[in-house]
């Protein structure tokens, strides 16, 4: 068999396993979320039902729209406010000869590999002391540090390929440079801002430990917080419900994956090959 | 109008503090609070005690420490192996020209899309003795009896490299398959007429020309690996019986049963570990930074 | 809102470097006295420090030491701590790139200045309009810069720099970018233009021939230091060293060592360096001249002949309007045309020497 052939062979092969690798799991949370009973596997047939998603949405107990509700709320602070103080970075560092000019790229480079176990710890107790514990504020302000290098690396790696000759121009001109920064440098670097906003919004939903540490109770607990406290009433895990509150989050993070997958991919691949 | 030219600087000066004191105040202290605080007996009922190094003496003698490194370490080689192997291949794969490879792109980005936990929660379910999806294909295909893949430490451990792979993958594959991309296309042509056969290229070619990303991405894939939590959390709970307890989890643990020194102390280690490796990596590599 | 154009007094300026490798002395004790209305150029190669220079002078980067003035107005002090931003400075400038604002149409970057300046929307409008048509881009005006072709944004670079009427202007290598057709054609249309707004310009070029054919004057700087300040005859006919002698003039001049065997000079050394242009050299047959020479290659370019020829391993380089194609000749030059240079380079005054030298080997 030619090269060819065999070639093709593989990619048909690989394609489809690599399919059923990523859709396995996601087409059985979809499965069970809508099934009446799990156990259909192992005897009994599969029952289609929204009653799952009825009580998640429904039920007060439960608390999912509660848990929604504050990782929106925190992912929206956080995002455009580490994105407006990246840009204010990235600007000094990509235009500006001063001290610091290298060390603070590789500073926050070097957070990125830092373990939360290892400040999460002393947070709650800060935040303990500081009254803050189960707030909105104890979340968005470490997440501000956490997904600070994401949004720095991104815009870094933007504002670098835009011609310093621009700010010399605008210098003459008139502009100050804050003004160059927001309405000449920013405009000009929209893909890695709009880049920058996605991927800490997702990292936001995504975090798990600070929320579980820095929140007590549904008031400020997110969506991953409440996931995996998901309890039923008896104490065993309601599955469908279960497989439902996941879809509902997942559903729109996917949705926003595809809409922007060109960003996302962009934003991603340069903060690491920039390294 | 007299105005000294250090102007210029003072302004990067102000423009970098909103970052630097953040990322001053809710990481570096943190870190720093941590380690102090491994010095400090801090159970509850008895006041803070400084301690020194007793901390750190008691826990080289207790067992569970080592479980929970040699643990973390094999974890570790077991995901990033597989991820780099799997990885690779992808990035390959979808570096060939073929109907439907954009669908296949795009679809790479739902592990890393959906949050850790919910990944890990389907996962329990997969996993599930009873009406597991995984159980349920092994009997149905008749390999094998059902395996509770929870509950003992071997399959327990295998549950979560998969689980893990599953989520860490596409990430690889992205970078891998950017950093194939980079490389022309008249190399591989050059090759083939030179007569190098696929295997001879892709060792010969691929791979070298691969380095750098395939560097950049190991480092961070295996520090995350090494502090792991989120994944080990929600689908063992570092069980059964702490076989899976990961060196963050052990931390945790501590942590919440009061005794905060001792969860102080591990969370340390557990930095020290993470930045040395990548130090490590950095050294044997020489990574040329910015 | 005419202003009157100013001078400008650059005075002693120093510009040190500090790199990880040491300090480098970018440019050295600068003296230049620009005058008001004048064209003037700052010329050398790459890496020279002319961009340096200029941006000094525009206020984007800050000397050592020195001292600049715009007419009497101290705007960059070392000793009295004064630097005026440049926009202070009251200075516009056209960079080689045009750095025009991709995202903002000809019409907004023209009037951003102007915006800067809190000019109300009509006069901006009634300005922009008016730098356009002198430009003859006023049809572009909605369009963005990436709908431009090169000749096209070279002048909405001007304009923009034009539209706040400045007191100086600053080009660096504003031509470079261009091809050689539409960069003939943009030199005498910025040189009428310049001329006829009378704004002092300081331009910066390494193209030898821009500078010659737009400068009032030129100033040569080699690696920081300033070779020579005069206009172009003054360059042409009576360059101060070696490096002034070969960087002016195409094709370059020809440089010879020689011997001074009797002279009216009380040097020590003997050893000279003549140079000579191509064009003033006479092709003679053998023996009739003042060398006897083979001819290597022959180049003819419109009507004139360029002859390259081979002296004792030594290239020499003549431009002749005939040529009969005698591979063997020899070459003869006047004592008048002939520029006579010492062991350091330095421009000795013919006068000053006898006529019997002779050339070395």
């Amino acid at each position: 068999m030619s090269e060819r052939r065999i070639k093709s062979i593989f990619i048909a092969a690989g394609s489809v396993f690599l399919f059923l690798f990523i859709i396995t799991p996601i087409f059985w949370m979809i499965l069970i979320s809508f099934s009446k009973n799990i156990t259909f596997l192992t005897g009994g047939v599969y029952k289609f039902s929204l009653s799952n998603y009825i009580t998640i949405i429904i039920s007060k107990s439960l608390h999912m729209m509660d848990y929604l509700k504050n990782s929106l709320v925190v992912a929206s602070i956080t995002s455009p406010i580490v994105l407006i103080i990246s840009s204010f970075s990235a600007y000094a560092i990509t235009r500006i000869n001063f001290a610091g000019r290298r060390i603070i790229p590789l500073l926050v480079l070097s957070i990125s590999i830092f373990p939360q176990i290892s400040i999460v710890g002393y947070l709650y107790r800060w935040m303990g002391n500081l009254g803050w514990i189960n707030s909105y504020v104890a979340l968005v302000l470490p997440y501000l540090a956490w997904t600070s290098p994401l949004a720095l690396w991104i815009l870094l790696s933007y504002f670098s390929q835009i011609p310093k000759e621009l700010d010399s121009a605008a210098l003459i001109d008139g502009a100050k440079r804050p003004q160059i920064l927001f309405r000449i440098i920013l405009p000009l670097a929209s893909p890695a801002v709009l880049s920058g906003l996605l991927l800490v919004f997702i990292a936001c939903f995504n975090e798990f430990l600070f929320a579980l540490m820095l929140t007590s109770d549904y008031g400020a607990q997110t969506v991953s917080v409440g996931i995996s406290l998901f309890q039923g009433l008896h104490g065993e895990i309601p599955w469908g419900e279960l497989m439902a509150a996941s879809f509902f989050v997942t559903f729109p993070l996917i949705l926003l994956t595809f809409l922007f997958q060109r960003f996302i991919i962009e934003g991603l691949t340069t903060g690491a090959i920039k390294g | 109008m007299r105005i000294k030219f250090h102007r210029r600087t003072t302004s990067a000066y102000i423009f970098v503090s909103p970052l630097v004191l953040i990322i001053f105040l809710f990481i570096l202290v943190p870190i720093l609070g941590t380690c102090i605080n491994s010095f400090f007996q801090d159970i509850p009922y008895l006041p803070e005690k400084f301690v020194g190094m007793k901390n750190y003496l008691i826990l080289i003698k207790n067992p569970d420490f080592w479980d929970a490194i040699k643990f973390t370490i094999f974890f570790t080689l077991a995901s990033v192996s597989l991820e780099t192997i799997l990885g690779i291949s992808f990035a390959l794969l979808l570096n060939e020209r073929f109907p439907g490879r954009g669908i296949l792109r795009t679809m790479l980005l739902i592990p890393w899309a959906i949050p850790t936990v919910i990944s890990a929660r389907i996962w329990q379910l997969i996993y599930n003795y009873n009406y597991g999806l995984l159980n349920y294909i092994l009997q149905y295909l008749k390999i094998s009896d059902k395996i509770n893949w929870l509950g003992t430490p071997q399959s327990a451990f295998w549950a979560l490299v998969l689980a893990d792979v599953w989520k860490t993958t596409p990430f690889m594959a992205l970078i891998l398959l950017t950093g194939l991309q980079a490389i022309p296309e008249d190399i591989y042509k050059q090759a083939k007429v030179d007569g190098a056969r696929f295997i001879k290229r892709f060792f010969f070619i691929t791979l070298p020309l691969l380095r750098p990303a395939l560097i950049v991405a190991l480092i961070f894939r295996t520090a995350d690996s090494l502090r792991i939590f989120d994944l080990v959390y929600v689908l063992t709970g570092g069980g059964p019986a702490g076989a899976t307890r990961t060196i963050s989890v052990l931390g945790f643990q501590y942590y919440t049963s009061a005794d905060f020194g001792m969860g102080a102390t591990v969370s340390f280690i557990t930095f020290l570990i993470v930045f040395g490796f990548s130090l490590l990596y950095i050294r044997l590599w020489g990574v040329r930074k910015l | 809102m005419k202003k009157t154009a100013c001078s400008v007094w650059v005075r002693e300026i120093k510009k040190i470097f500090s790199t990880s490798k040491g300090k480098i002395l970018v440019l050295d004790n600068i003296n230049l006295e620009i005058k008001s209305g004048e064209l003037f150029i700052i010329l050398g190669p790459s890496g020279c420090g002319k961009t340096t220079l200029l941006n000094i002078i525009a206020g984007l980067e800050e000397p050592t030491e020195g001292e600049i003035f715009f007419g009497d107005k101290v705007v960059f002090s070392s000793q009295k701590h004064i630097f005026l931003e440049p926009f202070e400075r009251d200075v516009a400038m056209v960079f080689q790139s045009y750095a025009l604002y991709p995202h903002m149409t000809v019409y907004q970057n023209m009037a951003f200045p102007l915006k800067n300046l809190k000019f109300k929307r009509e006069e901006i409008k009634k300005q922009v309009i008016k730098i356009a048509q002198m430009l003859r881009i006023e049809t572009l005006l909605e369009r963005k810069p990436t709908e431009l072709s090169g000749g096209q944004k070279q002048r909405v670079a001007i304009g923009r720099a034009l539209v706040r009427t400045p007191k100086v202007l600053l080009m660096d290598e504003p031509l470079s970018n261009l091809d050689a057709q539409l960069r003939a054609e943009m030199r005498v249309e910025l040189k009428l233009l310049i001329k006829d707004l009378g704004i002092t310009t300081i331009y910066v070029t390494h193209d030898q021939i821009e500078a010659m054919t737009l400068g009032d004057r030129i100033a040569i700087l080699k690696e920081g230091v300033l070779q020579q300040i005069g206009d172009p005859n003054e360059l042409f006919y009576h360059p101060k060293n070696i490096f002034v002698a070969g960087f002016i003039g195409t094709p370059s001049m020809n440089f010879l060592s020689a011997e001074i065997i009797k002279d009216k000079l009380p040097i020590k050394n003997r050893d000279i360096t003549i140079g000579i242009r191509p064009q003033d050299i006479e092709i003679r047959p053998p023996n009739k001249g003042i060398i006897n020479v083979s001819v290597q290659l022959v180049e003819k370019i419109g009507d004139k002949y360029v002859v390259y020829v081979d002296y004792k391993k030594q290239k020499i380089v003549i431009e002749t309007s005939n040529f009969s194609g005698e591979r063997e000749i020899s070459l003869f030059w006047p004592k008048e045309k002939t520029h006579f240079f010492n062991k350091k380079g330095e421009r000795i005054e013919s006068a000053k020497i006898n006529s019997f030298h002779q050339i070395r080997d």
